[in-house]
């Protein structure tokens, strides 16, 4: 069950494979150490009005303006926050008390949770994770205020028509102020989990806020930034010294907005080789899989560009992927289970259910994230543990591996 | 082989309990049995935690694990029963309760129903036939762990079924040896004593969130004096010498609770003859044999893993009587008789 997949998968041979660059990803190097001065010597406050401290506060001034030419924007429309949840928190805020607010329903949950704060309606995805543009625009009411659909989901890796959408949100736009109403209309796009492979320019995208995430992006956790257009007026939700324009009060997270800056940088020079470099990874790792279970189920759309690059998200409808996962950390392999909120919680995902499948490849998925450290190596030697992992459950629950279909005795 | 329906919990025992019943060749199933989820005031409820642990095991082991709902039952057998009987100004034993109406109740029933030859937990105990061929219950090998004082209301029919893998290990350090030397992975992981559903905070943070706060009088029972205020009565135990809040002074301990009065009594005189008691009068007896205990002399348990204390048993009257005064137990905990090694039931201490 174990052969056929090369000398690097042999067994006896140990090593750890990280497949969960989804959930996090380990600082570059090159991040660490644009961080590194702002926690010791130059840890002043960059409100202070010392020299020391405006060195400082120009130091952050600068990690602006190198975000803002990462997403094509200008500095002056970038909040720094305590990452993309609270992006996301900020952006829904500017859609004011009484708003109609229109998401997808493979939405991240802060995003979702947000908009149940709202009188808001929830666009259904397709089967392979997509949402159709003209779904988004029939959902847009004349008191639509904010439009909030992800550059890519997170899960099953399908990549949204942001762009359609971002046309019938200017249309709705259109509308309006032909009909002389004055009330503005946003799209608001969260691109946490493509910044890495996929471009995030604001001006290609066409929305009027955009959501980035340093720890996806092998930067810091907790920093992650809002992009708002000059058109949108942010309403803060942290009150107090007034930093980040009076949007964002609380001292400067320093470090980690150098350090975001840089992880911004380094993710676009690198984007173009490493997005195929994944994709061609990850092919191979779904084509041992399906080769050796032709019975899995790969989720997301086929096509290639339409799906992260570096993400595969498999089911094998009949096992439970919780257990396969605790089988292939004893081998040294980190996969996840649909998404690490859904798996935390012990509830089969949002995503998997929106998209309308079934229980049994829901409880049977795992998400395998390719990052920048996977090799060739690491790809053999996960599938061949997976293939062990799942042939073992097989065999346990006396399903047949070749087929998938529910044997004799157990 | 037997087909063996086993507790796991996430904990260490129950791991090693199981794993030691894979060995021994038995077809094992595991189940965890989720009692209940509700968190309190600076307490998350671990079950989520405890299940990922218990699945951990049982996928080293590679056998299933089913997690059944109990809560209803445990709600309605344990939770309950202890929030009465601390309402009525007894301290109840839950984990007795436990036992009787879950462990051996409810999923004792289950697992038979589901063609089980046996049922096992990882409790610190051990079954084995007498001379007339019943099942009777044994204290563990580890004296410090024995778990036969919550064990006191199974009954024979289900013992005889019942497996107790660990019961004949010498001590809790070497159950941690060998669930690390099986790769458990579980070997640090702290026991979990107390009321598993009130966790670090403690019963009172629990009683106040579920029972009515009624403030009364902490009188000193010498004199009569009002010494200071409570929450309610039912917070108090006897003996129990913290939480009195009087406001500094001399060390003053709960001799008696009166939750109609709202009174709490107390002394300085930890010698004072109230906290001592020369018999015990129990009530909802239960034995493991199905007979009470004849008359005779045994050793009584009025802790887990207190002192056995020698008595006489009145069946008639239904009295513990000591040779010696011992110190007074709260109303409400269990009082186990023990003729050796072997556990013969017992009672429900009475006010």
């Amino acid at each position: 069950m174990t052969d056929g997949f090369g000398a690097g998968a042999s067994r006896g041979e140990k090593r750890l494979v990280y497949l969960d660059y989804a959930a996090a990803t380990p600082m570059d190097p090159e991040v660490v150490d644009a961080m590194a001065p702002y926690l010791t010597e130059r840890f002043f406050n960059p409100s202070a009005p010392y020299a020391a401290a405006r060195g400082v506060h120009a130091d952050v001034e600068a990690a602006r303006a190198d975000a803002a030419h990462a997403i094509g924007a200008r500095p002056g429309n970038i909040v720094f926050t305590a990452g993309a949840t609270e992006a996301n928190n900020l952006a829904f805020a500017a859609a004011g008390a009484g708003a109609h607010v229109v998401v997808d329903a493979v939405e991240h949950e802060s995003v979702l949770a947000c908009a149940g704060a709202f009188d808001h309606t929830v666009v259904s995805a397709g089967p392979d994770g997509r949402v159709a543009a003209a779904d988004v625009a029939a959902a847009i009411t004349p008191r639509t205020r904010l439009v909030s659909v992800e550059l890519a989901n997170g899960e099953v890796g399908a990549v949204q028509p942001v762009r359609e959408i971002a046309r019938a949100v200017s249309a709705e736009r259109a509308r309006r102020l032909a009909a002389g109403e004055a009330a503005p209309v946003w799209l608001h796009t969260d691109a946490s989990q493509a910044a890495g492979t996929l471009s995030v320019n604001v001006g290609t995208l066409g929305c009027d806020l955009l959501t980035l995430s340093a720890a996806k992006i092998y930067g810091p956790k907790q920093v992650g930034l809002l992009w708002a257009s000059d058109d949108v007026a942010l309403r803060p939700l942290v009150l107090g010294g007034g930093q980040e324009g009076g949007v964002r009060s609380g001292t400067e997270n320093v470090a980690g907005i150098v350090g975001f800056a840089k992880a911004l940088e380094l993710a676009g020079a690198r984007r173009q080789v490493e997005s195929r470099r994944l994709a061609g990874l990850r092919d191979r790792l779904q084509r041992m899989l399906t080769e050796e279970f032709p019975w899995a189920v790969v989720s997301g759309p086929r096509a290639s560009k339409l799906r992260l690059p570096g993400l595969l998200h498999v089911s094998f409808p009949g096992l439970e992927a919780r257990r396969l996962v605790i089988a292939l950390e004893r081998e040294g392999v980190c996969a996840g289970t649909g998404s690490a909120c859904a798996a935390s919680k012990m509830r089969s995902s949002h995503v998997l259910a929106a998209m309308g499948a079934p229980a049994e490849v829901a409880m049977g998925s795992l998400r395998l994230t390719l990052g920048r450290a996977t090799g060739e190596d690491d790809i053999d030697y996960a599938a061949a543990a997976i293939a062990r992992a799942v042939a073992s459950e097989c065999a346990r629950l006396g399903i047949d591996a070749a087929s998938g279909e529910k044997g004799g005795e157990a | 082989m037997a087909k063996v329906y086993a507790g796991l919990s996430g904990g260490v025992d129950s791991a090693l309990a199981c794993a030691l019943l894979c060995e021994a060749g038995h077809d094992v199933h595991a189940v965890y049995m989720r009692n209940w989820s509700r968190d309190l005031p600076g307490f998350k409820c671990a079950w989520a935690d405890d299940l990922a642990d218990a699945e951990r095991v049982a996928v080293s082991l590679g056998i299933d694990l089913e997690v059944w709902d109990c809560e209803a039952e445990y709600k309605a057998t344990v939770v309950d029963y202890l929030v009465d009987a601390y309402a009525h100004g007894l301290t109840p034993n839950p984990d007795v309760m436990c036992n009787q109406t879950i462990k051996f109740g409810t999923f004792a029933d289950m697992a038979f129903a589901a063609g089980a030859d046996y049922v096992a937990t990882g409790h610190y105990g051990r079954v084995q036939a007498g001379p007339d061929g019943h099942a009777r219950l044994l204290r563990a090998a580890d004296e410090h762990k024995d778990q036969t004082y919550f064990l006191w209301r199974v009954g024979e029919d289900v013992l005889a079924k019942t497996l107790f893998p660990i019961g004949d290990i010498a001590n809790k350090t070497e159950v941690r040896r060998m669930v690390a030397e099986r790769g458990l992975g579980l070997e640090r992981k702290p026991d979990s004593d107390g009321i598993c559903f009130v966790g670090p905070v403690g019963i009172r943070t629990f009683l106040l969130d579920t029972l009515e706060r009624r403030a009364g009088d902490v009188v000193e029972l010498e004199t009569g004096r009002v010494l200071g205020h409570h929450d309610g009565a039912f917070l108090f135990t006897v003996g129990q010498r913290r939480g009195l809040d009087l406001g500094g002074g001399p060390a003053r301990y709960v001799v008696r609770t009166d939750v109609e009065k709202n009174v709490v009594y107390v002394t300085t005189d930890r010698m004072s003859p109230a906290l001592f008691a020369r018999a015990l009068t129990l009530g909802d007896c239960r034995w493991v044999g199905g007979e009470p205990a004849p008359a005779g002399e045994y050793a009584v348990r009025m802790r887990h893993t207190g002192e056995l204390v020698a008595c006489a048993w009145d069946p008639e009257a239904r009295e513990v009587r000591f040779f010696e005064p011992q110190r007074r137990v709260a109303p409400g905990q269990s009082a186990v008789l023990y003729d050796g090694l072997c556990c013969l039931g017992g009672g429900i201490i009475q006010p």
